[in-house]
């Protein structure tokens, strides 16, 4: 297999958008071609974009011809769609990442782009329940956030985890996402609000759970030779992985506070980057949920089963901490445009592993893992270096 | 392909009728619920309905109270996944059990909730 690199990347701004699905497209591919100035659409041989629900929320779909005619791509070696809700972005990488490996494509532009936010506000949580079993669990009323509520339940009852924990992840990644100005929310938030805030899905409250949002994101990824040829800081992918389990609820290990597929995913990362857990500097983790990323740092190998609540407790998920978890703001801070998520944070990796990300830089940060799941049991793990071996 | 051993549309008739049904694969023993098209154990198609006690226990929930359009006059209601004395799992709403009662571990029973002709899984008290 060929080495591949990311060599470019760019998101739009990530909020209550007025602007139209192509807008977005528009901004996120406009935004990732300023930053690799030797590559121009007519370069690329490759289009991957991901997205999930643009037939309910756009009136569209064939969106990868679209999207490749918005931004004046002629796709010669790859063209395609990925659709897999909440991973649909980092699912679009992996495509990209196996055509280039294999020779059969050299320089692949991944986008992702969603637009939920609609003019009657509610459509957007109807349309989110399109990823729940129809016939069997949306039926009765169930939505993501009771589904990640039955995990934070569990872990809870299980291993004492505490809303406080529970809130810290919220505070951490709002915190965060105030550095990040291309983020949903930018003004930071205390315990106090977290913990203030409306309740959605027992223990959940808003603070802890991604909004309803607008964006795109977009990278670029090249084989060795290009990435050489294109640039001294190309990022390198070093490891991928992904597990799934089960689609239906019912159907997963009833203890929803362990997640063995992504324990599998992120297995499968690190053997193929010859890297271990406490080697890995910054983490983008999917915490559409709070509970979400306490459970990621416990099946990723940052600490130990059921240590995540101290974990965050201690600090040791932040800066000058064990790894720094979401400095973009994560989905609680930046938002979820569902299939701009897993792009957005290859996006972030990006600036974070060129030294390039200002004001919320990791020092040193020389190993990256993103995490994208699309429910308790599907899970997609990344791994990025700045060396390529 | 022939019909289902058992569809939807049977599997909530016989739950409004208050019998919760699973199947049992006749070839391996493999028992499921709701009803799957073919075993996941040993990938024959040799279903047979059988009926289930519909005791279990909560082997998670939650009270939602931000919900869908067509449940916001219901919120705060919850919901659970539910342990099956049988050792399989199937979620429901909770009904006739105090909000703050709920636990994990929290002996429930199966009960049909059926509104503008449409049956739902539900659970109260066992």
């Amino acid at each position: 297999m060929r080495r591949v690199a990311l060599v470019g990347a760019g998101v739009s701004k990530f909020g209550v958008r007025k602007a139209t699905y192509r807008d977005l497209v528009w901004e996120a591919g406009k935004a990732c071609f300023d930053s690799v100035p030797g590559v121009k659409p007519k370069d690329l041989d490759g289009l991957v974009v991901g997205s999930v629900m643009p037939e309910r929320t756009a009136f569209q779909s064939h969106i990868s011809s679209m999207v490749a005619e918005a931004l004046g791509i002629r796709p010669s070696a790859l063209s395609a769609r990925t659709e897999h809700m909440c991973a649909s972005g980092t699912v679009g990488i992996r495509y990209a990442y196996a055509f280039i490996a294999a020779g059969l494509a050299d320089l692949v532009m991944v986008l992702g782009v969603e637009k939920l936010n609609q003019p009657v506000a509610d459509e957007a949580v109807l349309n989110m329940g399109t990823g729940v079993d129809r016939e069997w669990e949306a039926a009765f009323g169930l939505t993501a956030p009771p589904c990640f509520a039955f995990a934070a339940q569990r872990h809870m009852a299980e291993y004492g985890t505490t809303e406080e924990q529970l809130a810290m992840v919220g505070v951490k990644n709002h915190t965060h996402a105030a550095k990040n100005p291309s983020a949903h929310f930018t003004k930071g938030a205390t315990l106090d609000q977290v913990l203030g805030s409306r309740m959605i899905a027992s223990p959940l409250r808003l603070f802890m759970c991604s909004p309803i949002t607008d964006g795109a994101a977009a990278v670029v990824l090249a084989s060795e030779t290009r990435a050489r040829a294109l640039t001294d800081t190309p990022v390198w992918i070093r490891g991928t992985g992904q597990a799934l389990d089960g689609f239906q609820l019912s159907s997963l290990h009833e203890d929803y506070a362990h997640w063995p597929a992504l324990k599998r995913a992120a297995q499968a990362a690190y053997q193929m980057a010859a890297v271990g857990p406490h080697e890995i500097d910054l983490a983008e983790v999917h915490d559409c949920f709070s509970i979400a990323e306490l459970i990621a740092y416990e099946e990723l190998g940052f600490c130990h089963k059921g240590e995540a609540g101290p974990f965050v407790a201690e600090g040791r998920s932040d800066y000058g901490g064990d790894v720094v978890v979401n400095p973009r703001g994560g989905l609680i801070g930046c938002g979820h445009p569902l299939g701009a998520t897993g792009v957005a944070q290859a996006a972030e990796v990006f600036v974070q592993l060129r030294g390039e990300a200002g004001a919320r830089q990791v020092p040193a940060a020389a190993l990256a893992l993103t995490h994208n799941n699309s429910g308790m049991g599907e899970h997609v793990v990344m791994i990025y270096g700045k060396e390529p071996a | 392909m022939a019909e289902p051993v058992i569809t939807l549309r049977h599997f909530f008739e016989r739950a409004r009728a208050g019998q919760l049904t699973g199947v049992r694969c006749r070839k391996c023993g493999e028992l499921a619920i709701p009803p799957k098209e073919l075993c996941p154990a040993c990938y024959e198609r040799a279903w047979e309905p059988v009926p289930l006690g519909g005791e279990g226990t909560i082997a998670s929930y939650t009270v939602i109270r931000v919900a869908p359009r067509a449940f916001m006059a219901d919120a705060p209601y919850a919901v659970a996944a539910v342990k099956l004395t049988e050792g399989v799992s199937i979620l429901g709403r909770i009904v006739d059990i105090p909000l703050e009662r709920l636990a994990v571990g929290l002996p429930v029973r199966f009960r049909p909730i059926v509104r503008n002709s449409q049956t739902a899984i539900g659970f109260g008290p066992a």
